[in-house]
């Protein structure tokens, strides 16, 4: 059983919930005591003990279910086999003609026992039905094989231990890619003695006797149920373990390809993916210190500390100034080419608000207009799509958005501000008003200009790379999340 | 299980199965619980039934930003220091009995030990205190989100093994059985994860509408069951809104108290109207809600 446990918070994993070994621990104290009896009380003790946040709860909520379902599937199916077992006996009590009312009733217990089941079971039931001899009701011979026994006393506990051992043997939870189902299903099944149950079947079948050929039949019929058993434990394990691999795989991808290049679909995810790299920036620079060696006397901590030393004031306490916040301003360039990567700067610098000064962003393709109160108002994806839907019209003209920046507010520009442009710089050669970035240059304390094209292409054509680069302390090429994470994090490092 | 929940509804506190499986755990992993969830689900009155529930001292310790450990931990009294030490100076000479020279002077003063930093002259603070009360306690940290992230730290040996080291004593144990330790937060800002590894993280959302009936039901017994049905029902309709505070469950209780006071049968626009300003706290909210009223109340009634 702590082997389950263990699985079980290894799929958590899969699912990026973060378990440390400590929790771990803690998880098995938990079990230990609630025990594995009552599925509710196990998944809220459980809950309480392995995620930590609300998101991760919700995951191991889903993931939970996911996981311990076989017990109640096994609960369900014993009932509604029990259920056909009943069908079974009636039907033999009515003599042999209804051989084939019990055969019906036999298949559905591979499906908890729902009406639809013969339909649902697919076609090759009904050939297999056909070629079925009708042997009528009496008793049935001994089986030989280990699996045909296990089969025969129907003891469904035995084989889904039987099944998680055979499981284990053949590795399953390494399984990769849906395609690899049927190939598992069949390990498993092989695992578990498949041969020599086939053998005996197909023996059973050729015999004269009639009891054995019955048990043929009997055999072939618990065979198939076992193999839809086996098939939708498969099913759950990939589930659980492959699909959060594939996630990986197309995570690391997602980092790493140009933002022009994603396609919509995948927007969440790469969401998903700046808000966790956002979080783990966040946690990497909220360690700074609070306490200012500044500002005004505490009196009365600094009495307070030095009564120790008879009174001399000798150790001194201030009162823990906080200087105001530096403020970032981030002008983006959302002109059709450069929008995506506006978006995504956008969305990493708003998710990192915990430790991020006050950001202020600006939008411009020709006017330059700011939308920070839109972000203020709106969630982030709503501000975004608004920003992009208001200001992404018209051609770009980089020094009508300068223009427009010099005389909304740069006078607000101090030397505690970093301005960050983001931009291709193709200004349709209209004139660059390069001398307002170098106002801008003067006055704030960093800027940055972040360019989504790759550096060769800077200055080819209308692209005005060559006159404004020069007023910028810091000119990047920035167009995948791992370039954002990078600049960002320095940024951080920067302003903070 | 069923039995703490009996309990707890005895001290007027209905919870959830999750609540009570939280104590349960806590109490037999003997774990510290990190309470969660938005303001007025009653994080800080689980721990407070808690220890009228397990008859223990409840000692409760409210952070705020700059609590150091001079605040939660202990203190030197340096008052009392200083004033022994201005009455000794008359003894000192018998102390030394005579001795002559630095050297020896200094030896004999070895003998004495550190009394001045025994325990004589601690002064405990709320952890402290938790650690030393002889039949333990449940001890209560409040808003924790609201300190600093060094004071979580100071936090975490407590935690894990329910002892605070002094440096000029050494390490103060639990005395016998751990205090019982909730933590609160409102989620002002993540927790780190070096001290949600040490506790059971629990979360308390808004409760379902049959639960926080029998809650109002508890807290005001005298309110007549149509009406309690009316206002929970109401409340509910309102945290659906866009607001910008949706009343929580100590607003409902207050709601109903004023309910009360003012004789009400049942609910009307009018009545609600007048009476918003105990649910919602923000004029903004008020406004917003102002056109909704008439269409809630009525669909309230309607049951």
């Amino acid at each position: 059983m702590d082997r389950t446990l263990a699985n079980f918070i290894r799929a958590l994993r899969n699912s990026d919930v973060r378990i440390s070994t400590a929790e771990t621990l803690d998880a098995f104290n938990a079990v230990e005591l609630v025990g594995y009896r009552d599925r509710a009380f196990l998944k809220r003790s459980l809950s309480l003990v392995l995620p930590k946040t609300e998101q991760e709860k919700e995951t191991f909520d889903t993931c939970f279910d996911q996981y311990f379902k076989f017990t109640d599937v096994k609960g369900e199916r014993k009932a509604a086999n029990d259920e056909s077992e009943e069908g079974d006996e009636q039907g033999e009590g009515q003599g042999g003609g209804d051989g084939q009312g019990g055969e019906a009733q036999g298949n559905n217990r591979g499906q908890s026992g729902a009406p639809s089941g013969k339909k649902g079971k697919g076609s090759n039931y009904l050939i297999e039905e056909e070629v079925e001899e009708d042997l009528g009701p009496g008793a049935l011979a001994e089986a030989q094989s280990p699996l045909g026994q296990l089969l025969m006393q129907n003891s469904k506990v035995e084989l889904s231990v039987q099944m998680s051992a055979a499981g284990e043997a053949v590795d399953v939870r390494d399984i990769q890619v849906f395609t690899q189902k049927g190939l598992f299903t069949r390990r498993i099944m092989e695992e578990m003695g498949l041969n020599d149950l086939n053998r005996e079947i197909s023996d059973a079948r050729e015999a004269r006797a009639i009891p054995q050929r019955r048990l043929g039949q009997e055999l072939r019929r618990r065979r198939d149920w076992l193999r839809e058993q086996v098939r939708d434990y498969v099913e759950r394990q990939f589930l659980l373990h492959a699909d959060s691999t594939g996630k990986r795989l197309r995570e690391d991808l997602l980092r790493k390809v140009k933002l022009s290049n994603i396609e919509h679909r995948s927007f969440r995810l790469i969401q998903e993916i700046v808000f966790r790299m956002a979080k783990r920036l966040a946690s990497l620079h909220s360690r700074r210190k609070k306490v200012f060696k500044r500002g005004a006397l505490n009196i009365s901590r600094t009495l307070r500390h030095n009564m120790s030393y008879d009174g001399v004031i000798f150790d001194l306490h201030w009162k823990s100034v906080k200087i105001d916040r530096p403020k970032v301003f981030a002008i983006c360039d959302v002109s059709g080419s450069v929008a995506n990567y506006a978006r995504f700067m956008l969305m990493f610098l708003y998710s990192l608000e915990e430790v991020m000064p006050k950001v202020r962003s600006f939008a411009f393709s020709s006017d330059l207009a700011e939308v920070t109160e839109l972000f203020e108002r709106n969630k982030l994806e709503d501000a975004i799509s608004k920003t992009l839907r208001d200001y992404a019209g018209g051609s770009t003209d980089y020094g009508q958005a300068l223009e427009d920046f010099k005389r909304t507010c740069l006078d607000q520009v101090d030397n505690r501000t970093t301005i960050i442009i983001l931009g291709d710089a193709r200004n349709n050669y209209g004139d660059a008003k390069q001398e307002i970035l170098k106002e801008m240059y003067d006055r704030c304390k960093r800027l940055i200009w972040l360019n989504p094209e790759p550096r060769n292409s800077w200055n080819v054509g209308d692209a005005e790379m060559r006159k404004y680069g020069p007023y910028c302390h810091q000119v990047d090429e920035c167009n995948s999340l791992m370039h954002l994470e990078r600049i960002v994090g320095n940024l951080l490092r920067v302003v903070n | 299980m069923d039995a703490l929940k009996a309990n707890f509804e005895k001290h007027n506190y209905i919870c959830s199965d999750q609540i009570a499986t939280a104590v349960y755990l806590s109490f037999h992993l003997s774990k510290p619980i990190l309470i969660e969830g938005p303001p007025g689900v009653g994080k800080t009155e689980l721990a407070k039934t808690a220890a009228a529930m397990f008859e223990l001292p409840l000692i409760r310790l409210q952070c705020y930003e700059g609590l150091d450990e001079s605040k939660a931990i202990y203190e030197w009294k340096y008052g009392k220091q200083l004033l022994y030490t201005q009455v000794l100076k008359e003894t000192l000479d018998e102390v030394l009995q005579g001795a002559k020279g630095f050297t020896e002077s200094v030896r004999r003063l070895h003998e004495f030990g550190d009394i001045f930093f025994s325990e004589e002259f601690l002064e405990p603070r709320p952890l402290l205190k938790a650690l030393k009360e002889p039949n333990g306690c449940v001890l209560l940290i409040d808003e924790v989100d609201k300190s600093d992230h060094e004071f979580e730290s100071l936090l975490l040996e407590m935690l894990s093994d329910y002892q605070v080291s002094i440096p000029e004593i050494g390490t103060v144990k639990a005395k016998t059985k751990p205090p019982m330790v909730f933590l609160t937060s409102n989620n002002t800002r993540e927790i780190s994860d070096a001290l949600k590894r040490r506790c059971l993280h629990l979360y308390i959302p808004f409760p379902d509408v049959e639960l926080e009936q029998r809650i109002i039901h508890a807290r005001v017994p005298e309110i007549p069951p149509e009406l309690r049905r009316q206002l929970v029902a109401f409340i509910h309709e309102l945290r659906d809104l866009d607001l910008k505070k949706v009343p929580a469950i100590s607003e409902t209780i207050d709601w109903a108290r004023t309910l009360l006071l003012l004789h009400t049968e049942s609910l009307d626009p009018q009545l609600v109207r007048d009476t918003l300003n105990v649910i919602l706290k923000f004029q903004d909210d008020i406004e917003n809600v102002d056109a909704e009223i008439s269409t809630i109340t009525s669909k309230v009634l309607k049951g």
